[in-house]
């Protein structure tokens, strides 16, 4: 497999958080810090109104938010993330219909060496276009994803905006819109990762996440289908995904022989049966050995539709 | 002693046969693999998402290089064979002789190339293999244009991998729905919609005529003129077995190589597996099947007894975003039955067909989730008939699953348009209910919705409805029938707001119970399509009454009427002469002038009706529709040319009126009349449309009846010009034909929506006037035509050159 290397590496995504509304304000439930203990112990003292820092802005403005540099921003762990070297982050709301369920906050450091990319993007006159992006040292790609937009079914963006499903594409240096593509493998990015951000009201929000070699998002993505007409009642069937470790993960033949999970059976499982995120880490059990990983719902039509995991 | 086993093609069938054999018989045989391809054996159905970039081509190689070295397999990759010898059983490739005792052929498929001019121009690609998908992914690195030709599996497969790849993709699909051979209408009106959400679009019905382009493609000529730019053509026409080898040798070939269900030719060491083979007629495309004929190819090379059997399949499309699933045999017969399930709101089919209590097909769109189910009860030919009521809902059935019937007004979007009179959306309906109006008065005050002509009334308490949920009680409403939950104008109103343009589109989206509605819904919902989009909705015959099919009225001993068109009831005595001698010669037993100044010859028989219309034809007569809901007579006075009392030439405006309006459909029969003065001889007052001639002008009156209800017109406008009265009649027939329920007379619609409606639409607002004119217009460029010089015509083409049983005179 050339997609990702199984070498301990440098990770692009340092932290990652899920915040719960409970009583009005967001309560920090689960978290990955890897070694930041101080930025741990700051953020587990930490709450959030509505509107309020990062996760509380993307859960008012009921949209993801991107959030490059930290200081004189409405960032409120600032101190102890610039201790911890962070200095970017994205905060993505999880709506089930009008109903918050929890923000998953990701962030990642400033550094030359790291090379990756969260995008946001929002349907704007029948195009998809960039809200913002944090690309670590991919400046180039960055600068193309800017004056890029996509139409309806064209590129990851585009092919998640109309099929409403998560979609995982290999070899993202290839044949894709042109000069996004040659830039993309220029800058060694190889996996992306699309996710539809449902939000109350009739907006479309795209999130990509797109893995390079040198420094991975992860190392294993899954793609489950959770909804009713696909799995059954609280099921969810795998049916794509990648790992440096095992290979593809789809089903080979594609007739219907998907592996199936119900609620509370694993760590997926668990996201079946609560409707929120789930971040383990240090943790054994986890697929294929891995230390960390980081499972998303997506709540489309009053049900959860799909989960999306990532493993590093 | 290890056997010589040689194989010829590395494809999935042969894979799989190397597998069996190779786990059960590891030391047993000396295995040489050819493979005209430079690879080994990869999973050639997930070539779709390498094309769309969704998986690597690694990532679905079965056998890589390390697979063939453990098992001892000696690789003969990207070497062709030229020719089998069967008498020193030796093979011939280009680097050399193999000889063997058992030899397998799996020599797959071929794409068929369909043989029209430009076909082999550079960037006209079939879809086979690794090469021709590499060759999609480096053209849709250039961008531009790409024509895919046939929406099956494949192709449509290859539509969704170049748009992700950034190409702007058109599907040319013969057939009138996608996907023919798996999925029913129904079915492959939802894939196609989910389709051109992505932006491919999706021509059906469209034949290719050539391949345009100089040096390489440039655009694909169509059939019907039209020409579409592309940069790009992938041929997804279909596959014919690879069968030249086994010809060359003098195997017993069929359409494929003929094989027994040992999977044996007619040369006892020779065997053939996979695509190449025909067994019993059949051909094989999918994959399952292909396991199958691997496994029982393996056990009979290894003396164990095995035989095919053709089994049902399953299929599923590889396109991220599109859930279908087909299995079984779901053709309409004699003796079957139909279990539909629509759920608009969500886009999700579902239909079984039944025979004897058997589930024996299976066709499911958005909801797959039962697919497997399902196909397990067609394989194994279960007795249903415990389970038939909940059959549709699947295993997991707990007794809820009823369908809702307000599913399809809960599935509007917030701009779907509910008010057509005063332009109200849903989504400011259901703000007014937020902001307080509970009820239909509310809404009708604060919005407007409903307030005008009031055939939205229904639509308003549904949105009400869903909104408010049990705090708001629903008036019963007549539905169509059984078929749905919706009135005639609910149905006619979202068909214009919500642009559905097929059957199939208001089957779905309207939730029809039933697979394609009965005869009750049927005529309305045709009607409908026709009336609000003439251009893009083709009429069907076989939604028409029989009157309306046979273009003539059947008559109750079996016979049929035929009433030749005379404008305005003016005839000739040529027209007179033709109507005599066809009554002669087709022994009419009964002549009769009829009350609308027609001549009704009655007692025709079936077989004689295309031949005394190609008579009348060529006397210049045409049918005068006496059998539709359309116009059918416009009866004149004299008028100036003769009567004393005449004050304008009522004869010339009704040949006039008649000339313009014949051929059109209405929601029910149009009848029309013009006196040319107060004394109304032509008894226009009884009309739909009447028409006094004054000395000032003409007075347009409308919505009178003189049947089972007996009703007097009331009166429009007073037309100053006679081009005025005409403007208004059109106008009143266009705005009867956009708008009163299929089986309505002109006076009942009138009397639902008011008159006073009517005449600040027709008569106030001179903007709608002429729009409602200009819709007529248009929709009378295609129907404004003589339905019976169509069959006349045939008849002539088929005339014998003699008449045979005739003896020769002396």
């Amino acid at each position: 497999m050339d997609v990702v290397i199984d070498t301990p590496t440098k990770t692009f995504i340092q932290v990652t958080e899920v915040w719960v509304p409970e009583d009005g304000v967001l309560k920090l439930v689960e978290g990955s810090y890897g070694d930041l203990a101080a930025f741990e112990e700051t953020s587990r003292g930490t709450e959030f109104a509505k509107g309020e820092g990062l996760p509380g802005k993307a859960w008012a403005e009921e949209r993801p938010v991107v959030l490059k540099g930290f200081d004189g921003s409405y960032f409120k762990r600032t101190e102890a993330a610039a201790e911890a070297g962070l200095t970017s982050a994205v905060a993505m709301p999880i709506f089930d219909e009008d109903t918050l369920k929890a923000v998953l906050v990701v962030l990642c450091g400033d550094d030359d060496a790291r090379t990756g990319a969260i995008e946001v993007w929002h349907e704007e006159d029948g195009l998809l276009m960039l809200d913002d992006g944090y690309y670590g040292a991919a400046k180039h790609f960055e600068w193309v994803s800017q004056h890029t937009s996509f139409p309806k079914g064209q590129g990851l963006p585009g092919g998640v905006w109309v099929s409403g499903h998560p979609m995982l594409m290999r070899d993202l240096g290839s044949g894709y819109r042109f000069i996004r593509a040659e830039s993309a493998g220029e800058a060694g990015l190889t996996t992306g990762l699309g996710l539809p951000v449902p939000v109350p009201h009739d907006k479309t929000y795209v999130m990509t996440l797109l893995s390079a070699r040198g420094t991975p998002i992860a190392r294993r993505f899954e793609l489950w289908d959770a909804r009713k007409v696909r799995a059954g009642d609280n099921a969810a069937l795998l049916v794509d995904g990648i790992c440096a470790r095992e290979g593809t993960l789809g089903d080979p033949d594609n007739a219907g022989n998907e592996r199936r999970v119900t609620a509370f059976q694993g760590a997926i499982g668990r996201v079946i049966g609560t409707g929120l995120p789930v971040v383990q880490s240090g943790q054994s059990g986890l697929s294929a050995g891995y230390g960390t990983m980081v499972a998303v719902p997506i709540h489309q039509g009053g049900e959860l539709a799909h989960i999306v995991a990532w493993y590093i | 002693m290890k056997q010589k086993l040689v194989v010829i093609g590395a494809g999935m069938a042969s894979g799989r046969v190397l597998e069996h054999l190779t786990d059960a018989e590891p030391d047993n045989w000396d295995i040489t693999l050819f493979n005209a391809e430079p690879r080994g054996n990869y999973n050639r159905i997930m070539l779709s998402p390498v094309l769309s970039g969704e998986k690597t081509y690694e990532e679905i190689i079965t056998h890589d290089a390390d697979w063939y070295a453990a098992r001892g397999v000696t690789c003969r990759f990207g070497e062709a064979v030229t020719a089998i010898n069967r008498d020193t059983k030796t093979v011939h490739g280009a680097g050399g002789d193999v000889p063997y005792e058992k030899l397998v052929i799996a020599t797959g498929s071929a794409p068929f190339i369909i043989p029209v001019s430009g076909k082999d121009l550079p960037g006209v690609i079939t879809y086979r293999d690794l090469d021709d998908t590499n060759a999609m992914v480096e053209a849709a690195g250039k961008g531009g244009s790409a024509v895919v030709i046939r929406g099956g599996l494949l192709g449509l497969e290859a539509a969704a991998g170049l748009s992700l790849r950034g190409m702007d993709v058109t599907v040319l699909h013969l057939n009138g729905h996608l996907m023919e051979r798996q999925l029913d209408e129904s079915a492959g009106y939802l894939l196609r919609r989910d389709l051109e959400k992505r932006g491919i679009t999706i021509k059906t019905q469209a034949s290719t005529k050539a391949i345009l382009g100089k040096d390489r493609a440039e655009a694909v000529l169509l059939e019907s003129d039209e020409i579409l730019p592309a940069d790009l053509v992938v041929m997804a026409v279909g596959i014919r077995p690879e069968i030249r080898l086994a010809t060359d040798a003098g195997l017993s070939v069929a359409r494929g190589i003929e094989i027994d269900a040992q999977m044996m030719t007619s040369d006892p060491d020779i065997f053939a597996v996979g695509e190449c083979v025909d067994f019993n007629g059949h051909l094989f495309g999918l994959v399952a099947p292909l396991y199958d004929q691997a496994k029982v190819l393996a056990q009979t090379l290894m003396g164990d007894p095995a035989a095919f059997v053709v089994k049902d399949i399953a299929t599923k499309l590889k396109v991220t975003g599109c859930d279908l699933f087909s299995a079984g045999d779901f053709a309409e017969g004699e003796g079957r039955e139909d279990i539909v399930f629509r759920d608009p709101a969500r886009g999700i089919y579902k239909r079984l067909v039944l025979e004897d209590d058997r589930l024996i097909g299976a066709v499911m769109y958005g909801d797959t989730a039962d697919g497997n189910w399902f196909f397990g009860l067609i394989k194994d030919g279960t007795d249903i008939e415990e389970m038939r009521e909940t059959l549709i809902f699947g295993p997991a059935y707990q007794g809820g699953g009823q369908t809702d019937p307000l599913s399809a007004v809960a599935a509007l979007p917030p701009e779907a348009e509910i008010c057509g009179c005063n332009g109200i959306c849903k989504g400011q309906i259901v703000e007014a209910i937020a902001a307080g109006a509970t009820d239909l008065g509310a809404i009708k005050a604060t919005t407007k919705a409903s307030a005008s002509c009031g055939t939205c009334t229904g639509l308003v308490e549904q949105v009400l409805q869903v909104t408010l949920g049990d705090s708001f009680q629903m008036p019963t409403a007549q539905p169509i029938c059984g078929c749905c939950d919706l009135t005639h104008e609910d149905v006619r109103r979202l068909i214009k707001s919500q642009e559905m343009k097929s059957q199939e589109a208001v089957w779905q989206e309207l939730g029809w119970k039933t697979r394609n509605g009965c005869h009750v819904c049927r005529p309305a919902v045709n009607f409908y399509l026709l009336a609000d989009w003439p251009v893009e909705y083709l009429d069907d015959p076989q939604s028409r009454f029989v009157n309306e099919r046979k273009h003539a009225n059947i008559q109750k001993d079996g016979t049929f009427s035929v009433v030749p068109r005379m404008w305005g009831g003016i005839t000739t005595a040529d027209e007179l002469r033709a109507i005599a001698d066809a009554a002669d010669k087709y022994n009419v037993p009964t002549v009769k002038v009829t009350g609308g100044q027609r001549i009704d010859l009655l007692g025709v028989k079936g077989a004689d009706l295309p031949f005394i219309w190609d008579d009348l034809n060529k006397a210049g007569m045409v049918s005068g529709h006496a059998y539709s809901k359309g116009l059918r007579t416009v009866k004149t006075c004299v008028g100036t040319d003769h009567c004393r009392f005449g004050t304008q030439d009522s004869t010339g405006l009704g040949i006039k009126l008649e000339k313009l309006l014949w051929g059109s459909w209405t929601p029910h029969k149009v009848k029309l009349a013009v006196s040319g003065c107060p004394r109304n001889c032509a008894e226009a007052t009884c009309k739909d449309v009447g028409i006094i001639c004054v000395d000032s002008g003409y007075q347009v009156s409308v919505a009178g009846a003189a049947g089972m209800d007996l009703k007097e017109t009331e009166g429009l406008a007073v037309a100053a010009t006679e081009q005025e009265a005409i403007d208004l009649t059109v106008a009143f027939v266009q705005l009867y034909r956009e708008n009163a329920k299929y089986l309505d007379r002109a006076y009942k619609w009138v009397a639902k929506v008011g008159l006073d409606w009517v005449k600040e639409r027709v008569v106030d607002d001179l903007d709608e006037r002429k729009r409602l004119i200009a819709a007529f217009d248009l929709s009378q460029s295609i129907y404004r035509k003589d339905p019976w010089a169509e069959h006349a015509q045939q008849v002539e083409r088929y005339q014998p050159l003699a008449d045979l049983t005739l003896e020769a005179a002396e």
